[in-house]
């Protein structure tokens, strides 16, 4: 059998399931791991792991009486701590929330539960999923496991950071700006963004209403798709959800790629923000491989990173000031300098540019349904650098905004970060892919074949 | 965007203690609003509507 720690969410459910696993002997490997490896990497805000081991014997117990709660029954999942879990603090890694208690579950906390999932606890972020690394803060930043002098992405860093290193085999994150996707290509695992509206936000602190979206962590694209069944669904108390189609996303994992039309958006990594070499080249052999395997790839423009980069900005500092303003004028000092200083940007912004910047998402939205009217899924660069430094604040500063998934947040699209390669100082690359909206189905088909033709998901770090 | 300019939309934003103990971080928030116009394009088209729209009868 795999090695506990390295089991996916479907292999743990289905062994669990068949009584061959005790979520009980799951549990403890995956607690005493933590105990070993959290000190290095700070991906827990707030472990819960008593109370995870009796959720684990009680799953033990339920399954030996024949009653299986759902899909995930046993598995256990580790929670973005902007994300409300009943009776645990929601601190969105801040001071300013260091004794707020969630009274309910958030809907995607709620709908995990429902399908027999365990949550370990709340997971590292950047204070308020914005800003960056931060070392003045109640709690660390999280770090890289492939190596812990780096940086794991962020903001949902600790879901990150804890999948690659085998502390949990799900985790939820949320992303504004990229911050599914960042650790996702930082730490080398699969992270998805959804069409905005299909995976409720009800119970998640807000960053920015209109950019937001909750997004399942896996290091599998399979166990992403899983999870994606499982917290996907109208919610009627959250404005922004939609009733979308019901969605079988696994349905399409063993189709491969022929025929399937990608359209590869070149100029993000090649003029808009020129990439390193080893991002550059780790895409192309992404798109040859898919060509290879009988995709057709063809170049796509849409327009450049910058003016996708400024819009989303415009939008979330605006949003991001209603939120925040109060306690910013009261409480400047609770925040950290990173934080403080992004959220502080909407006091100079006005009205009108706020309308200005969603009539531009407009045109940026017709721009990207014209191309997929044209291709089935895009295919661009994610990261334009490998993982920095987490102690040099200035390349942090510098590579930060070096990415492209910014764009997929205007517009809505859904899209999925994963590992196209490793650099020559064995830090993951990293590619995207963008969908229709409501077809991640495509999106896992695509990334289930690049994963098994790149043995990605048998690619971990080596964590001392 | 110039001090006085900073100082002046900090102040009317209600930001007079961030302004005494951060002025460094309200300038840079400044900037970084001042920035991000700079490189957003505006619709030339008069008609052009915001996203997302009004919807009723849905989401409520």
């Amino acid at each position: 059998m795999t090695d506990l720690h390295w089991m996916t969410a479907a292999e743990a459910a289905r062994a669990i399931a068949a009584r061959e696993l005790s979520p009980v002997a799951l549990m403890e490997a995956l607690l005493e791991r933590i105990g070993h490896l959290d000190p290095k990497l700070n991906v827990f805000i707030r472990l819960d792991g008593d109370a995870a081991l009796d959720a684990a014997r009680a799953a033990e117990v339920e399954i030996a009486s024949g009653h299986q709660r759902g899909p995930l029954h046993g598995v256990p999942v580790g929670i973005k701590d902007i994300i409300d879990v009943s009776g645990l603090p929601t601190t969105c890694h801040s001071k300013l929330l260091i004794d707020n208690i969630a009274s309910t579950d958030a809907v995607c906390v709620s709908r995990l539960r429902g399908a027999g999932a365990i949550v370990l606890g709340k997971l590292s972020t950047h204070e308020f999923a914005i800003g960056g690394p931060s070392f003045d803060l109640p709690w660390p930043p999280a770090r890289n496991p492939w190596n812990t002098n780096h940086h794991p992405g962020g903001s949902s860093s600790g879901s990150g950071s804890g999948l690659a290193a085998g502390l949990f085999p799900m985790a939820l994150g949320s992303d504004t700006g990229g911050s599914v996707r960042n650790p996702a290509s930082a730490c080398g695992i699969v992270g998805l963004k959804p069409t905005y509206g299909l995976v409720s936000r009800r119970g998640v602190f807000p960053l920015s209403f209109t950019l937001d979206h909750v997004g399942p962590m896996t290091r599998t694209v399979a166990d992403n798709a899983l999870m994606l069944e499982v917290i996907a669904g109208r919610d009627p108390l959250d404005p922004g959800s939609v009733a979308a189609p019901a969605g079988h996303y696994s349905s399409g994992l063993q189709l491969g790629v022929r025929g399937l039309r990608i359209g590869f958006i070149r100029h993000f990594h090649e003029q808009d923000m020129p990439a390193d070499p080893e991002v550059t080249a780790a895409l192309e052999n992404v798109a040859r491989t898919l060509q290879t395997l009988g995709a057709e790839i063809r170049d796509v423009g849409l327009p450049t990173l910058g003016e996708f980069a400024a819009v989303n900005r415009v939008i979330l500092q605006s949003e991001a000031w209603a939120i925040h303003g109060p306690w910013l004028r009261e409480r400047a000092r609770d925040y950290g300098r990173l934080a403080r200083r992004r959220l502080m940007s909407g006091a100079f912004l006005s009205a009108g540019d706020y309308v200005q910047a969603g009539r531009r998402r407009l045109e940026m939205i017709a721009a990207v349904e014209s191309a997929l009217r044209e291709v089935d899924v895009l295919l661009c660069a994610s990261s334009m650098d490998p993982p920095c430094r987490i102690d040099d604040p200035e390349t942090v500063e510098r590579t930060y905004p070096r990415q492209a998934r910014t764009p997929f947040n205007v517009t809505g699209h859904p899209a999925l970060a994963m590992m196209s390669g490793l650099s020559s100082g064995g830090l993951p690359l990293s590619v995207q892919f963008v969908g229709r909206y409501f077809a991640e189905a495509t999106l896992f088909q695509v990334a289930r074949e690049w994963e098994r033709t790149a043995g990605a998901e048998n690619k971990h770090p080596t964590v001392m | 965007m110039d001090k006085a300019t900073v100082e002046l939309l900090a102040r009317r934003a209600g930001l007079d203690k961030a302004l005494a103990q951060f002025p460094e971080d309200v300038a840079a928030a400044a900037k970084q609003a001042s920035d991000a116009l700079a490189k957003m394009k505006v619709p030339s088209d008069p008609r052009a509507e915001p996203w997302p729209p009004m919807r009723v009868g849905s989401g409520l």
